[in-house]
């Protein structure tokens, strides 16, 4: 387990990004690129809370490995539903 | 050494926890299910006589008959008896003492028998649901549906498949840490018994498909208490449901068929005398069906207006999954030719499903290619089609009472009783179902059907009644043998080789006397007290061997918890009309935000014995889930186990992170939900609906500093800090008071606009979405509260931390949910 240095560390960081999602919606950036953006800022502090707070980087990998069928299986239905009516 | 009263007794299968008992239970129930769901399908095969219906049956009468006949059999009946089988002889096969989470075991049971007596309920509150055990949108909807049939027992339904569900999830956890973690020394996966391996796959298939019929079961239950509006719009509301429902529903045609293959597996070995043939390429072929399954499920939709490009895409993924069923039944059949075969009883049935499969499956393929579909959808094609393979399923389910009777009896049964059972059964079937293939122009669902289909129907109505003879001899058979059958040896089954015929007939409570272990590569029990004296490796320390003899068996709060459950939701299904009236209310006190003016509503007038027992049943449940956590109950971990690929965590870790896996499904469903309306209304043609985006960058803050504080209060508990665990544990509850209010503040300022969840699908999508995960968070601080109150009561996890970990695993999933739900309803 990490020390309480890094934890604030990555929490001042998940801070710092979260504002940067409502930046990219405050100024004049283009709106599919500040949708990308900003989902791209959710992946990534979605993966810091996992991998740091939840412990998954010292976990046996079979848990990360089926944490990421869950995610997938989200991502396909929602993608294919979505290809299905374009 | 047992703390639970005797099999006579009525307490003991209340307070049970024992795998083999809570199998029984499983067993029991799921006979009663059939018998019901057999009835409602012998009512409407007798309506079926004659064209137009002979009258046995009113209009709606029928149509509640077929969709509970199918609901009970499919969820009632077919999953539950697999789950008698997998509970029995599951921990038996891997030379486990019990599942690793008794007391939830226990729980999934009273669930599960708590749902059915729900779905028996709705009956009498004006009718079950009537709408297809699909539940097709919108006819599942107050507003779309006659107001005759919006009934409270059609919401009652609902429920009852959410707590069915919900028993099904807990049991998913259970067996996929019991299976991982629990496996005798020497046993790798490879070498675990078909059965077990059958039943693995069905629970990793079952933890992602029913985790999308829980998201879509609970957005339905709201759609019909709440009056929100994901299914009753002409937006897409069908596509989302048959899309939610399908991606579940293919999958859960496997999940109830590979019990029946296990079965079919292991009768197959032990009546021809054999390693079934091609066994390692087996598994590969079921590893790969259970992938495929969750990749075919359009297949049920080709008549809906989705594209041709994903329909060819979906002919072809059909087509691939029956490639690995073909290599399976190949693999029976040389098992066959090359093995010497007793035709026992089980053996018989196991035959026969073989047979029904191969029908079914042909059939199958038919319906898979897109062409042939359009004609054949909706008719009886498609109803003779899935009996065949689902009642195949049945027939191998039956081989497995008969093969394993001995076991769980301790009883012989008579053969040649058996053997008339099977004949009278296969013929019963066949004359059932085989006459629906030439009546195929029939449409499902429907009592009208042309002249020359007559004489078909009636053949069935009789196969029906044959069929259903065919049960009562069976239930006769167990009867007589029960009662007059010669005692069971261990083993009756000459070349039987799974470690359950290893010990008595039936076994001991505590299954084994030694422990088992494979290390030399074949069965044996070890005395490991003796092997530590003989200067063996000590591999268990005294004090484990200790807690082994301390297994606790008995509590009586499972029980509990599933009664408070099933009050609660029975008062939360009458609530409709008083959602109804307050929104009859607004639209008369001048709303008119409400898209489309006032819907139809329910069926029921407002009711207060409802809200009476949702209240009751809250109380109840407060009440049994403090004992439950409260409670000393001790089920050791096994000291030496297989544990690939599992290995390096506890139990209980792992159980939480399958617990969250499913958790993903569930919200990624929702969200999925609200991506998949957005693009059917034309991603930018949305319209944000809160009022500001500033609360929810407030409850990012807040939340993100609420993960901070959790998971400080773990480095408190492992410094054995009390104050330090306590102000961060309080911190925490209270950074998520501080998000409930500004989420309170949101929503009131929306109302205070007028602006309610049934207003319009946008409205149903942010109120909804957002109020699941508000719900999470609530679930949450009743555990963080709960967990204080043991720091100060008992010095709770300043020696033992683990638990202070678990929680923030949870707390901080529902961070992560949170991350995503900000940008998605506040900013894009
Ligand atoms: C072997 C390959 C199989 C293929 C290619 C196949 C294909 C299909 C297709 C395309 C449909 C949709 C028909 C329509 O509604 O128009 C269908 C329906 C169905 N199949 Fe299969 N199937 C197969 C095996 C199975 C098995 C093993 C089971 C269950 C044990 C099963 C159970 C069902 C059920 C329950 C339905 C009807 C669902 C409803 O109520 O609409 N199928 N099958
Ligand atoms: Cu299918």
């Amino acid at each position: 387990m990490a020390s309480v240095r890094t934890y604030a560390i990555i929490y001042v960081v998940l801070l710092v990004l979260g504002t940067a999602k409502f930046v990219f919606f405050e100024f004049d950036f283009d709106y599919w690129t500040a949708i990308s953006g900003v989902m791209l800022l959710a992946v990534v502090k979605s993966l810091l809370i996992a991998g740091y707070f939840q412990h998954l980087i010292e976990e046996p990998r079979a848990i990360s490995y089926m944490m990421t069928v869950a995610v997938f299986m989200v991502f396909l239905l929602t993608v294919a539903a979505g290809f299905s009516i374009q | 050494m047992s703390d639970l009263p005797p099999k006579t007794s009525i307490k003991r299968w209340l307070v049970t926890t024992n795998h083999k008992d809570v199998g029984t239970l499983y067993l029991a129930t799921a006979l009663f299910f059939l018998v019901l769901g057999g009835m409602m399908a012998l009512l409407f095969r007798a309506q079926l006589w004659q064209s137009g219906g002979t009258g046995i049956l009113s209009g709606d009468g029928f149509n509640q008959a077929v969709t509970a006949h199918g609901l009970i059999m499919v969820f009632w009946f077919l999953s539950p008896i697999a789950s008698g089988f997998a509970n029995y002889f599951v921990p038996l096969q891997i030379g486990a003492k019990d599942l690793a989470f008794p007391r939830l075991n226990a729980l999934s049971y009273w669930f599960y028998l708590f749902s059915g007596i729900m779905i028996a309920l709705s009956f009498f509150q004006g009718g079950t649901f009537a709408g297809g055990w699909t539940m097709y949108a919108p006819l599942n909807v107050p507003t779309y549906t006659p107001a005759v049939e919006a009934t409270t027992g059609g919401t009652i339904t609902v429920f009852a498949l959410i707590l069915f569900v919900l028993s099904i999830t807990l049991g998913t956890i259970n067996f996929l840490v019991t299976i991982h973690r629990s496996r005798a020394e020497g046993l790798g996966l490879w070498n675990i018994p078909l059965f077990t391996w059958s039943w693995l796959l069905t629970v990793w298939m079952m933890l992602f498909a029913f985790a999308a019929l829980l998201a879509a079961l609970l957005l339905l239950g709201i759609d019909r208490v709440m009056m929100t509006q994901y299914f009753a719009t002409d937006q897409g509301s069908g596509l989302l449901w048959a899309h939610l429902f399908w991606f579940f529903g293919h999958p859960e045609v496997y999940i109830v068929f590979f019990p029946a293959l296990g079965i079919m597996f292991e009768t197959f070995q032990t009546f021809c005398g054999r390693r079934l043939v091609g066994r390692k390429w087996v598994i590969i072929a079921m590893v790969l069906v259970a992938v495929q399954s969750f990749l075919v499920w359009m297949h049920h939709m080709f008549l809906t207006t989705i594209n041709l490009e994903i329909k060819t895409l979906i002919m072809a993924t059909t087509i691939g999954i029956s490639l690995p069923f073909d290599l399976m039944v190949f693999a029976l059949i040389y098992t066959m030719v090359k093995g010497r075969v007793r035709f026992t009883t089980p053996f018989l049935f196991s035959l026969g499903a073989l047979v029904l499969f191969i029908l079914g499956g042909i059939t199958g393929v038919f319906l898979g290619a897109v062409v042939l579909d359009y004609e054949f959808r909706g008719t009886y094609w498609v109803v003779a089609h899935f009996h065949y393979v689902m009642v195949s399923g049945v027939t191998a389910l039956i081989a497995g009472l008969y093969y394993w009777w001995p076991k769980i009896s301790g009883k012989m049964y008579s053969e040649k009783l058996g053997k008339l059972n099977f004949a009278v059964y296969f013929f019963g079937f066949n004359l059932l179902y085989f006459p629906m293939f030439l009546a195929w122009e029939t449409p499902r669902r429907v009592f009208h059907f042309g002249e020359s289909m007559q004489i078909y129907h009636q053949m069935a109505t009789v196969g029906a009644f044959v069929l259903a003879t065919s049960f009562a001899i069976m239930f006769i058979t167990f009867g007589h043998s029960y009662l007059y059958g010669p005692k069971a040896p261990d083993n009756p089954w000459k070349y039987s080789r799974t470690a359950e015929w290893a010990i008595p007939s039936p076994p001991p409570l505590d299954n084994w006397s030694g422990r088992p272990s494979y290390a030399s590569g074949q069965l044996e029990f070890v005395d490991d007290a003796a092997k530590a004296t003989d200067g063996g490796v000590a591999t268990e320390t005294p004090a484990a061997q200790q807690e082994e003899e301390h297994a606790d068996h008995a509590s009586i709060w499972p029980f509990g918890i599933g009664l408070g459950t099933f009050v609660t939701f029975i008062g939360i299904s009458g609530l409709t009309p008083y959602v109804y009236d307050f929104m009859e209310s607004a639209v008369e006190a001048g709303n008119a935000e409400i898209a489309n003016g006032l819907p139809a509503g329910p069926d029921a007038e407002p009711n207060i014995m409802f809200p009476i027992l949702t209240v009751i049943g809250l109380m109840i449940l407060t009440y049994t889930l403090f004992k439950f956590g409260v409670e000393e109950f001790n089920a050791p971990e096994m000291a030496i186990a297989e544990r690939w690929p599992f290995g390096g965590i506890d139990n209980t870790k792992m159980g939480v992170w399958v617990f969250l896996a499913s958790d993903v499904v569930v919200f990624g469903a929702a969200i999925g939900a609200y991506v998949f309306m957005r693009i059917h209304m034309g991603w930018t043609e949305w319209e944000t609906i809160p009022f500001a985006s500033w609360p929810g960058l407030l409850n990012t803050y807040i939340l993100l500093t609420s993960s901070f504080t959790v998971i400080l209060a773990l480095v408190m508990a492992e410094r054995q800090n009390k104050k330090g665990l306590l102000a961060t544990l309080g911190a925490t509850m209270l950074l998520g008071f501080a998000f409930m209010g500004v989420k309170a503040y949101e929503y009131s300022v929306k109302f205070g606009d007028g602006d309610y969840w049934f207003s319009g699908l946008e409205y149903s999508l942010y109120y909804v979405t957002t109020g699941l995960h508000a719900l999470h968070v609530i679930l949450g601080l009743i555990v963080a509260g709960f967990m204080i109150y043991r720091v100060l009561s008992i010095d709770a996890y300043l020696e033992d931390h683990r638990p202070v970990e678990y929680f923030g695993l949870y707390w901080h999933f529902v961070d992560i949910v949170w991350v995503f739900l900000f940008p998605l309803f506040y900013l894009v």
